[in-house]
């Protein structure tokens, strides 16, 4: 399979997913992305480095620079750049297909851990948001930053770009997602995910957040994934949810369950073009689950080997690239099998 | 005074105690020969001793010591009323005989048998009933022992009697502990590790003789079903001293304090189980150690056995024990009387172990109902002359269901019953604030009751909002309802006395109400509550005097 | 065990005094009530600068020595977080605590601590006793063996609080074991007042006098030649409830300064530390503040940082405040944990039950501030430097409060070391 393959819709089936190829790490891994021309996975390690394998022969290259755990990647394909954000609340842009990429720019994003980031549809403006309850906006270009998004009252969790590139939307730990105008500057909107929150009264903490966050490819539907009916925060003791928002009302359209009886959180979930939504998570062990927009249990579940901690789909349509706990990256193709 | 025989010497007694009991025809009855051999305690016992105790303080007293309660005003008019000369004799009777005295002694054993551990294996409630049942036929002491600890939990009907065993986890060392504190007035515990440097007598071999009897035993949980105390058929009772250098290791065989060792069958290898152990079997031993602690117990050789309760029947109506503390019966902790506690613990041997009988003799005697403050002109009298009677503080089962006497509660819940009323019923309707009290006065789990009081009791009786509940009138003729019907102040006064304090107001204490209530015409009820509070929290009646 | 009171006399009564010096060394027993009685012109809230408290900040669950006083950045079980200077030159602690870097003069650090002991109640126990659980026997907590040696008679308030997240507020006499309730803690449930305090609605003031002398007067009659220790303690504990009711302004923080309170933060931690200091100031010996919950077996790293978050700023603004006041130097504080947690990173990022190698913090009396003791390896797996367990602890805290750690308890006249004997203090943290 090659990385300018057309994602050829008729092709996939959920229901075929398989293992197809193993990228190891000596470190647990907590996020990774795919490039957007395909060639590359990239997932942030527990051992501070971030680590880039060409599909393609699967070489391994080591992205040093951060002193802290990478979990938010996003790239600027038109100014050949990675974006990574680290608990340190540091930002580090790096070339993308550079033998041995360097750090070009270190932007101090943030005041604490920089949990997410993303990057704008026109590729010119990336978002970060951090411990510091801030959403901030930064030129791709020159890393200048151009805004700051004050409003949430808690940590950010995560952020996603409407596709149609005038809203931002971010959620915080209390459950709230805040929709953001980017020409105004402004918060326009509140969605309430109060489902993904819980303040734990035997512990007495927050638990909460969306670990992921995704628009469907029209942008009519938003999804965030977490972990709600939580019993024991401490014991990640609860069940994984993706809610589904209608974007147009704002309002939970679905909420998206495993099938089967499952304790943990969603890490990572991506819409299929198609339509179909995929998420992998993780508790005593990972799963991968299948969803489609109008159904509340996923539709298919394939069990995974270790504990998932992202996830992404390659420009291919067919490729899943899930990030494991025990160092490997594991890429599933949803392709069917040939006969 | 003689000194006492030695300690745990249990077979060569045996003839002489036969022929002793042979050779004492008709003679003087137990309660006169406690009054003699407590007068021949002390060289100048006349002059310290108090009289006797008026009607009234013998009332309350009898009345809470047996049957943990105080009478209801009518009962003591009556009582103080009546003529009789043989009063306190019929009283003693008809409270030992009544269901009341049952429940008394089954709270009483309860603590002292389980000192408010909280267990999960055997309900409160059934263990409580099997020990009200067994008081209500006044089982005799030896039996219910050899019952509580032949007890393993199997048979549905009699488990609440393994509740020593069970809600102990069937922890050899807490059970070797307790079994010798409780059964045998002896306090090995020092001995679990070395011979106990503080008691000569306590050497380390007597607690393990003690705890190779259980060592074997443990808890097992059969699939899906209570636990119940099994049995290996191997496991030795070994130990060195801490204080040893060379770290000997000794072995113990089965063996009381002053027993006989208890003889061992072999087997082969092999064949030492009926029901061989395996997962999820509970294994039966051919031969059971623990099935032997019972019977060597309670045998009547054992005079250590009869000893210790005699000792503890004792203290639990005079105060304090012959032997004090009641688990350090020791060479060097002589009992204040030792020829009294010889006679004691033989005559309850020799009355089977029947407790209401010897309670009878104790509270028929001068002893008991002697007046609680010395004669005029004794200032010192020691405790162990017993030459005064002893305060006691009220256990708090005693406490509420004496201030639920004193409030009027229990009047109005007997009323409310009508022909429904039974000990039962009323106990029924009233025990749900028993729990409150044992937290608040009670002993810690696993602990000796003890008295203390502390601060959160005061706060508790002061602001607490029960006690408020009970003193506030009502209708239905609780004891503010019942005087604030009354318009006279004496005869408010004499109400309020009977009740609570159960005696007859003194004059300074009639004109002291009458002040009271002449001053709050405005607010007489309140008045009333405050003054039936001044009572219950008086020291007159926290302690049994 | 019960006093030796024989004596019925009033003279008896008058030797008080000495009976309550034998108290103080533990010769004697307990005695159950207050001693309130000998007090009523004393102003029991002025602090006498003699006296020595203990300050105790429980992080329950077991805060992680990684993610506080033993960080190791930059190693596979470091975590995401790096480590901080602090105002003690090459000590460094982790991020989460810049509050605390500021105040690491005064802090001492314990890094090599292997109590052997992953199980919350086991570990609660033996932090609290410097003893492990056995079943024959209940040992005191420290609190309420300092509330014994350290507290003043004079004081109705108790010796031992413990200001608990909520929960149901009382006396837990389980914790004075031996030396009885007099000396066991009282859970101040959410800070609140112990139940009970305040006089109720209907009842005035002057009623309440009134009542109380009637029933004084009951007692004078009834006590005339019966007179025992017992009675006394009775007697005495309804003197103690009234102290202690007048007292009631010293469990309220609402007399405290607003722009304080702030600083030490309105949540419930910062107001229980708020009302911790007030209890100290007013000469309570042992308070223990419990801050919940670091149990983090998920997402260790968000709960540290939600949980430290709080304790940080509040912890180093009650030093500065207790510095300030001049209570400091004679209260000890000790922020402890019944466990570490483990070096590994699990599956759900988050660490388990570990008490091989873990770290307490210490300060205040007897303590030398910026002192580090001992050393764990590269990846904290282990203990490479002077190793100590919960007895050499508690021979610490003795020491630090100028208290002989080799004496004994008596219970039934025999000695119980109050300190195991088969440890030690830690000598070079003491001042």
């Amino acid at each position: 399979m090659r990385a300018d393959d057309k994602p050829e819709t008729a092709l996939i089936d959920p229901a075929q997913t398989h293992l197809v190829q193993e990228l190891k790490h000596s470190s647990p891994l907590v996020g990774c992305r795919f490039d957007p021309s395909g060639r590359f996975v990239f997932a942030g390690a527990q051992d501070n480095t971030v680590q880039r394998w060409e599909l393609d022969g699967g070489k391994r290259t080591e992205l040093v620079g951060h002193k802290s755990w990478v979990r938010g990647l996003a790239f600027a394909p038109k100014n050949n750049l990675l974006f990574t954000g680290d608990y340190q609340g540091k930002v580090i842009a790096w070339p993308i297909d550079a033998e041995t990429p360097a750090p070009e720019r270190t932007l101090d994003a943030h005041r604490g851990w920089v949990r997410a980031l993303a990057v704008s549809p026109d590729g010119q403006t990336l978002a970060t948001c951090g411990n510091d309850h801030l959403v901030k906006l930064w030129s791709v270009p020159d890393g200048k930053p151009l805004r700051e998004l004050a409003g949430h009252a808690s940590h950010v969790y995560n952020l996603a770009f409407h596709p149609g590139g005038q809203f931002l939307v971010s959620i915080e730990l209390k459950g709230v997602i805040r929709q953001w105008d980017l020409a105004e500057g402004k918060s326009v909107r509140e969605l309430d995910a109060k489902v993904l929150y819980k303040y734990d009264e035997t512990f007495r903490a927050d638990i909460g957040g969306a670990r992921s966050m995704a628009f469907s490819t029209d942008g009519s539907l938003l999804a965030c994934g977490g972990i709600t009916e939580v019993t024991n925060a401490f014991a990640g003791v609860g069940k994984p949810l993706v809610v589904l928002y209608d974007w147009q009302t704002g309002k939970p359209k679905q909420l998206l369950r495993p099938k089967e009886n499952f304790q943990g959180t969603v890490w990572g979930v991506v819409f299929h073009p198609s339509g179909f939504l995929a998420g992998a998570g993780a508790g005593a062990g990972g799963a991968l689950w299948f969803w489609r927009p109008e159904e509340p249990l996923a539709f298919f579940t394939l069990k995974l080997p270790n504990n998932a901690r992202d996830l992404d789909l390659h420009a291919d349509g067919r490729r899943l690239a899930v990030p494991f706990f025990d160092g490997a990256v594991r890429l599933y193709d949803m392709a069917k099998k040939p006969a | 005074m003689s000194y006492p025989l030695p300690r745990y010497r249990w077979w060569l007694a045996v003839g002489l105690l036969i022929t002793l009991a042979a050779a004492a025809p008709a003679q003087t009855p137990l309660h006169q020969r406690i009054d003699e051999l407590i007068a021949a305690g002390t060289p100048d016992f006349e002059r310290l001793a108090a009289p006797l105790a008026d009607d009234a303080e013998f009332l309350r007293r009898v009345y809470l010591d047996l049957t943990g309660t105080i009478p209801p005003a009518a009962e003591a008019r009556a009582f103080l009323n009546d003529p009789s000369p043989d009063k306190r004799r019929q009283l003693i009777d008809r409270l030992l005989a009544s269901p009341e005295h049952a429940r008394h002694m089954a709270h009483v054993f309860d603590v002292m048998l389980m000192e408010r551990r909280t267990g999960r294996h055997v309900p409160p409630a059934a263990w409580h009933e099997y020990l009200r049942a067994a008081f209500a036929e006044n089982k005799p002491w030896d039996e219910l022992v050899r019952e509580i600890l032949s007890a393993d939990g199997e048979d549905a009907q009699r488990r609440p009697a393994a509740k020593f065993y069970l809600d102990r986890d069937g922890e050899p060392h807490l059970l070797t502990r307790d079994i010798s504190r409780l059964f045998l007035g002896m306090n090995l515990t020092c001995s679990q590790c070395h011979d106990s440097p503080i008691v000569e007598d306590y050497k380390q071999d007597l607690y393990y003789g003690i705890f190779a009897f259980l060592n074997r035993s443990f808890l097992f949980t059969p699939k899906g079903k209570p636990a119940v105390l099994a049995e290996k058929a191997d496991g030795e009772a070994t130990f060195q001293s801490v204080f040893d250098p060379a770290k000997v290791t000794k072995t113990a065989a089965p063996r009381l304090p002053g027993g006989p060792l208890v003889k061992e069958p072999m087997f082969e290898k092999g064949q030492e189980y009926e029901v061989a152990p395996g997962k999820d079997v509970k294994p039966v031993p051919k031969f059971s150690r623990r099935a032997q602690l019972a019977a060597q117990l309670t045998a009547p050789e054992n005079v250590q056995f009869r000893r210790n309760i005699a000792n503890r029947l004792w203290a639990l109506m005079m105060g304090r024990g012959l032997i004090h503390p009641l688990d350090q019966d020791h060479s060097a902790n002589p009992p204040s009387h030792p020829e009294l506690l010889n006679v004691l613990a033989d005559e309850i041997g020799a009355m089977k172990f029947n407790l209401r009988a010897f309670l009878r003799e104790l509270a028929l005697s001068k002893t008991y109902q002697r007046a609680s403050v010395p004669p005029p002109g004794v200032k010192e009298v020691a405790p162990e002359t017993f030459a005064v009677a002893r305060l006691k503080p009220l256990s708090p089962e005693q406490l509420a269901l004496a201030m639920m006497q004193a409030t009027g509660l229990t009047d109005v819940e007997r009323k409310a019953l009508g022909d429904k009323l039974s000990e039962a019923a009323l106990y029924a309707k009233l025990s749900g604030n028993l729990g409150l009290f044992v937290n608040l006065f009670g002993n810690r789990p696993g602990q000796p009751a003890d008295f203390e009081a502390t601060m959160d009791q005061a706060l508790f009786v002061a602001n607490g909002k029960l006690l408020r509940s009970w003193l506030a009138p009502n209708a239905a003729g609780n004891l503010t309802g019942r005087l604030g019907q009354i318009q006279e102040a004496d005869a408010v006064a004499e109400e309020l006395y009977l009740s609570v304090l159960t005696r007859l107001p003194t004059e300074e204490e009639r004109r002291e109400v009458a002040d009271y209530l002449k001053e709050r015409t405005q607010d007489r009820a309140a008045a009333l509550q405050e003054l039936a509070w001044a009572l219950l929290a008086s020291a007159e009646f926290r302690f049994n005097h | 065990m019960k006093p030796f009171y024989a004596c019925n006399s009033p003279e008896h009564h008058l030797s008080r005094r000495q009976f309550l010096a034998g108290m103080a060394t533990g010769a004697l027993g307990i005695m159950g009530g207050g001693f309130s009685s000998f007090i009523h012109s004393a102003v029991a809230g002025e602090l006498k600068s003699s006296e020595k408290r203990v300050l105790l900040i429980w992080l329950h669950g077991g805060v992680s020595q990684l993610e506080t006083w033993d960080p190791k950045p930059g190693t596979s079980t470091g975590g995401p977080f790096q480590a901080i200077p602090t105002t003690v030159p090459g000590v460094h602690i982790s991020e989460l605590l810049p509050h605390c870097a500021k105040q690491m003069h005064r802090l001492a650090l314990i890094r090599s601590i292997n109590t052997a002991e992953n199980d919350h109640a086991k570990g609660a126990y033996l932090m609290h006793t410097g003893r492990k659980q056995m079943p024959n026997m209940e040992w005191p907590h420290l609190g309420a063996v300092m509330a014994k040696l350290l507290g003043s008679p004079d004081n109705p308030l108790p010796g031992y609080i413990h200001i608990t997240p909520r929960g149901q507020g009382g006396f837990n006499k389980q914790d004075a074991a031996f030396l009885g309730p007099r000396y066991c803690s009282v859970s101040l449930a959410d800070g609140k007042p112990p139940e009970n305090l305040l006089r109720p609605e209907p009842l005035t003031e002057s009623a309440d006098r009134q009542r109380n002398d009637l029933r004084q007067r009951l007692n004078n009659r009834f006590l005339q030649g019966r007179r025992t220790a017992e009675t006394e303690a009775y007697t005495q504990s309804y003197d103690q409830a009234a102290q202690i009711m007048e007292r009631r302004a010293v469990f309220d923080i609402s007399k405290e300064p607003p722009k304080l309170a702030e600083r030490y933060g309105s949540h419930d931690f910062g107001r229980h530390c708020l009302l911790a200091r007030r209890l100290l100031e007013n000469g309570v010996t042992f308070v223990k503040v419990t801050h919940s919950n670091y149990d983090t077996h998920y997402e260790n790293f968000e709960f540290h940082i939600e949980q430290l978050g709080e304790f940080d700023q509040t912890f180093a603004t009650l030093l500065d405040d207790l510095d300030q006041r001049g209570l400091l130097q004679s209260t000890l504080v000790i922020v402890m944990s019944e466990f570490g947690r483990t070096p590994k990173i699990n599956r759900n990022y988050g660490r388990d039950h570990w008490g091989t190698a873990w770290s307490i913090a210490l300060a205040g009396c007897g303590i030398q501030g910026g002192a580090v003791v001992g050393k764990t390896n590269a990846d904290g797996t282990a203990v490479t430097d002077r190793m100590v367990g919960a007895g050499h602890l508690f021979h610490t805290y003795f020491r630090a409060l100028g208290l002989n750690p080799k004496k004994n308890h008596y219970v039934n006249q025999q000695p119980i070391p109050m300190a195991d004997p088969a440890a030690s203090a830690i000598e070079e943290i003491l001042a």
